[in-house]
């Protein structure tokens, strides 16, 4: 396919959010049309760029020799371009019917549809300054989502995440600089771009310039210890942190990393140093402490936040493990727990939105008044947990395989880590899941008699979600294929 | 024919869920408009149930019995299939389960009256047992550790039952400690699949030699995580204690299915995994084999000991189930041919007995509705039938000849002594020994009381009720004895298994 329609599919959701406040919509149901028609349009464009990836890169526009804000589709921009084309679509039709009592309706919307672009953009940058610029670009549209309530508590989550996200991007900002001036191109080549004749004697300047840069990213992606935002912001309303808490935003940083280290910086460089234990300590602590965090808490999607943050750091350990078979299993995490995930918070927003019940002990029951909510929160319970059959297990396969292949000491712990971190998840999944089923002998139905399933919009997504984790689950051959072939140009 | 495997393993699963859904369905009409509960069909239920078990058991006996066969499902990733293969390990696990399986079913389509809820029970019910015949007939590990895992989820139901505070807490705990176990058994599973050619069940195992070099130490750890992980379900210390919570709250249907079946699974995986898949050599003479024997000895203690001082009759059998299990894996740690007999042997009679016992506390608390041992003073007078039993099973448990117990102790015990493994030869029978005493310690008294409850104490003297309880009760307990008093081709068929593993 020709090279613009890649420039197409990252402006179209940008220029049609922007458009939303200002079209004189007769009703709710017409923006919801032209919402949806927007969103499945990229969407669709998305999917045939990624069939007939187009050779050429697309230049927007050049600032001087290399620095360039410019878009190519590669193997691994293909993994997270298609991720959130498939997601976004249904995401929406949930917000129509989640966002009905918000309020500012169409500034929320606006932002939201944006932001699918800037993803877009993030996942098509062709070399390391487009990355940057839509990754800044990310936090600011996505920073109005979070504030959406304007309650003390929204305001203050937003800022948290604004400082986080720019003190994060500062970091990366640097090492963007130190890529640009040591080598030989801006662009992301898989293996790195260095120039090691320039380095000489300074690679431990880059290794250090390397960790910087990496924590940066990894705001985003929620590493410890730069986690505490994202719990915070659950405030937002669901579809914001289902779709962007637990994919979009967050899967960005975990992308930005895979690029700045398998495509910028370069294993060569990096593995075996002092910077690649660095990191894989701080992300195996993470991997267990998220979990820890998510079985002390009460609110149900700030325990799900937590479990990203832990989901997040399996997806770093795959990046640092700086193996072709860690970036595999890096990749089929992300794609596996992008809708493990999502249908989790989804689950949680359908119960917010029909009862209003924020806190896990006020669920008693409620397993047998909203059945299919509940088994939808069971599946992706399961899945998180990794019981083999569903997605979840493929994704911790392939990371535990790759930490055995590396024959790595530190990666060897990670193992461990990974399943105390999936016995954790089995408590704070399933104790609700027990809870809502089984809520006791004498336990009385009539006080929750108004609690019931939600209509088609949000039960969709839900069943589409559940299918995806089992086919995933049960054939993902076809995927990790492609994965697969990702990962082996790199090494 | 190969095929026909899948029938025992996808009919009482499809139909499990059926029931299933239909109680769930039931169940929304009731809490949504308020009505009463609608009395359920149990007779059709019971039909179907029954009907349903019976052609899945036959048919998976036939399977077992007819020759090796193999069936490949499909690939769960590229090089992992869900494969299933029949062997004769597999012949001999699929064979006692269903047995039990079945006797417990007819036993509890009287109990169950008692407990409500039929159409989930049964339902749960049969889903676990095509989930069993598959852990059975699984031909590697992946396959196995993913029923293993069904098999945790679709029976933690049948624990919480009766929706008491106390049965969900313990079935939560059995949920965790089984996962917890689960996992480390991943943890093991991962570095096999690296570390051995391949994952699919070879007589000695499939390890790598040239991988392995340099890297036995993760490897041995990983064994040994694998033996302490599935050993939860098999109620080895340090992960037992899920055990005496989840037994007694139970129905007790389901108390001797996971006593007397469900317990074994852990053991089928631990055959699996160190003699199939690692291979009996990498682990002989080891630190590992040194740990494997300690903990499993110190639980046969252990569980005696604590056993020994519970009042209540089904959490004592509970406690005896952790020091009897452990037995086995005795006799599987000293990885010699004829203690892997003797565990063998000792998995079969333990079921029947186990199964029998559990019987026995679920008529006594059936028709008396008490649990404690200090009410059954005199109970031999009231249901002399049930009583007996119990005694023979119990016989059976302590190892008195000529009772199966006693075959099975005793290969044990030979086991130990003709192994190479140190002072072990000589602590392992001696603790075996000592546990047999308190067996007969904390059995026994049941049946003397029982019978001779003294003068001074007015006793009931009725009719005993005999029910499909009863005759349930009695085949158990008559296989716990007859398997001893013809021990033959059960020896045979198990040293032979032993034998092409070593």
């Amino acid at each position: 396919m020709n090279s613009y329609f890649m420039v197409i599919a990252v402006l179209l959701p940008i220029l049609g959010g922007v458009l939303i406040p200002l079209i004189p919509f007769k009703s709710r149901a017409w923006m919801a049309v032209y919402m949806e028609v927007i969103v499945l349009a990229a969407s669709v464009l998305v999917f045939l760029l990624i069939l007939n990836r187009p050779e050429q890169s697309f230049v927007l526009f050049r600032f001087t020799g290399k620095l360039s804000v410019s878009f190519h589709l590669d193997g691994l921009g293909s993994v997270f371009a298609g991720l959130v084309a498939f997601l976004w679509p249904l995401a929406v039709l949930y917000s129509v019917e989640y966002m009905k009592h918000e309020g500012h309706e169409r500034y929320f919307f606006m932002f939201y549809i944006v932001t699918y672009g800037v993803t877009l953009g993030i996942a098509m940058a062709q070399d390391i300054l487009t990355l940057y610029f839509f990754y800044e670009m990310l936090t600011m549209v996505t920073l109005p989502l979070i504030m959406h309530t304007l309650t003390r508590e929204a305001i203050l989550a937003s800022r948290t995440y604004l400082y986080y996200s720019l003190g994060g991007a500062a970091f990366a900002f640097i090492g963007m600089i130190f890529v640009l001036s040591y080598g030989t191109t801006a662009n992301f080549i898989p293996g790195g771009v260095l120039d090691m004749e320039r380095i000489g004697e300074k690679s431990g300047l880059l290794l250090l310039v390397y960790v910087l840069c990496f924590c940066g990213f990894s705001v985003k992606a929620a590493m410890f210890p730069f986690c505490a935002w994202l719990p915070k912001a659950g405030v937002a309303p669901t579809p914001v942190t289902a779709l962007l808490h637990a994919v979009a935003v967050v899967k960005a940083g975990a992308f930005a990393t895979m690029r700045i280290t398998y495509f910028s910086f370069g294993t060569e460089l990096l593995h075996g140093t002092w910077a690649q234990e660095f990191l894989m300590a701080l992300v195996i602590f993470t991997i267990v402490y998220g979990c820890s965090r998510a079985l002390k808490e009460t609110h149900i999607k700030r325990r799900l936040a937590w479990s990203t943050v832990s989901n997040l750091s399996y997806i770093l350990f795959g990046v640092v493990l700086m193996t072709p078979l860690g970036l595999e299993g890096a990749l089929s995490h992300m794609i596996c727990h992008a809708f493990m995930k999502i249908c989790a918070f989804f689950c949680a927003g359908a119960i917010i939105y029909k009862t209003g019940k924020n806190y896990i002990f006020e669920l008693n029951g409620f397993g047998r008044k909203m059945p299919k909510v509940f088994i939808a929160f069971t599946v992706s319970g399961l899945a998180l947990m990794g019981v083999p059959g569903l997605c979840g297990f493929i994704g911790k396969w392939n990371l535990a395989e790759a930490a055995v292949a590396s024959e790595e000491p530190l990666a060897w712990i990670g193992v461990p880590a990974l399943l105390i971190s999936a016995i954790l998840t089995a408590i704070y999944m399933l104790s609700v899941s027990v809870r809502a089923f089984f809520p006791g002998r004498n336990f009385d139905y009539q006080t929750i008699s108004n609690v019931k399933d939600p209509n088609w919009l949000m039960t969709l997504p839900l069943a589409v979600f559940v299918i995806v984790m089992l086919v995933l689950g049960l054939h993902s051959q076809p995927l990790l294929g492609i994965f697969e072939a990702v990962a082996s140009a790199v090494g | 024919m190969n095929t026909w495997i899948l029938l025992p393993i996808f009919l009482p699963i499809a139909v499990g869920i059926g029931l299933l859904f239909s109680s769930f369905r039931m169940h929304l009409k009731m809490t949504g408009e308020g009505a009463a509960p609608a009395a359920e069909n149990t007779n059709l239920i019971h039909g179907i149930a029954g009907a349903v078990l019976g052609i899945s058991a036959a048919a998976a006996l036939v399977c077992a019995w007819t020759g090796e066969k193999s069936v490949i499902l499909f690939y769960l990733m590229k090089d992992v299939p869900i494969y299933f293969h029949i062997d004769k390990t597999g012949s001999l696990f699929v064979t006692v389960m269903s047995l039990v399986w079945l006797a417990v079913c007819i036993y509890a389509f009287v109990y169950m009256k008692h407990e409500g809820e039929e159409a989930r029970f049964f339902g749960f019910y049969l889903v676990v047992y095509g989930v069993l015949v598959a852990l059975d007939f699984s031909g590697n590990l992946v396959t196995l550790y993913f029923f293993y895992e069904l098999m945790t989820l679709s029976s933690m139901p049948l624990v919480l039952h009766n929706g008491s505070r106390e049965a969900i807490m313990a079935a939560l705990k059995y949920l965790f400690y089984s996962m917890c176990g689960a996992y480390l058994g991943l943890f093991a599973i991962f570095f096999l699949y690296r570390y051995c050619d391949t994952l699919a069940f070879t007589a000695g195992g499939s390890l790598n030699q040239a991988l392995i070099q340099g890297n036995e130490g993760i490897v041995r750890i990983a064994v040994l995580a694998m033996v302490v992980g599935f050993g939860a379900k098999a109620g080895m210390f340090p992960l037992h204690a899920w055990l005496p919570a989840a037994h007694p709250v139970a129905p007790t249907p389901a108390s001797a299915a996971l006593s007397g079946i469900i317990v074994k699974c852990g053991v089928l995986a631990i055959i699996r995994g160190v003699y199939y898949v690692v291979g009996a050599e990498f682990v002989r003479g080891t630190w590992v084999q040194t740990v494997w024997m300690t903990i499993s000895l110190l639980t046969v203690f252990m569980g005696s000991m604590l056993a020994y001082r519970e009042p209540v009759l089904k959490k004592r059998l509970a406690y005896s189930t952790v020091s009897q299990v452990s037995y086995i894996l005795f006799g599987l740690s000293v990885l010699s041919p004829t203690g892997m007999a003797g565990a063998l042997l000792h998995t079969v009679f333990h079921a029947f007995i186990k199964a029998a016992l559990f019987m026995t506390a679920g008529i006594f608390l059936f028709r008396k509705g008490k649990s404690r041992v200090d009410d059954y003073v005199g109970i031999g007078k009231e249901m002399p039938v049930t009583l007996w039993c119990y005694t023979f099973a119990s016989l059976a448990l302590v190892g008195i000849p000529p009772t199966s117990g006693f075959i099975s102790k005793w290969y044990l015990a030979q086991g130990a002594l003709q192994g190479d493994i140190g002072v072990f030869r000589y602590v392992g029978p001696a603790v075996l020994l000592v546990s047999a005493l308190l067996t007969a310690g904390y059995l026994l008294p049941v049946t003397m009381k029982g019978f001779l409850p003294g003068k001074d104490r007015s006793v009931h003297t009725g009719k005993e009720t005999i029910d499909r309880m009863t005759v349930m009760l009695v085949i158990m307990a008559l296989a716990a004895v007859v398997l001893g008093i013809f021990p033959n081709p059960l020896v045979g068929y198990t040293s032979e298994i032993a034998a092409s593993l070593m």
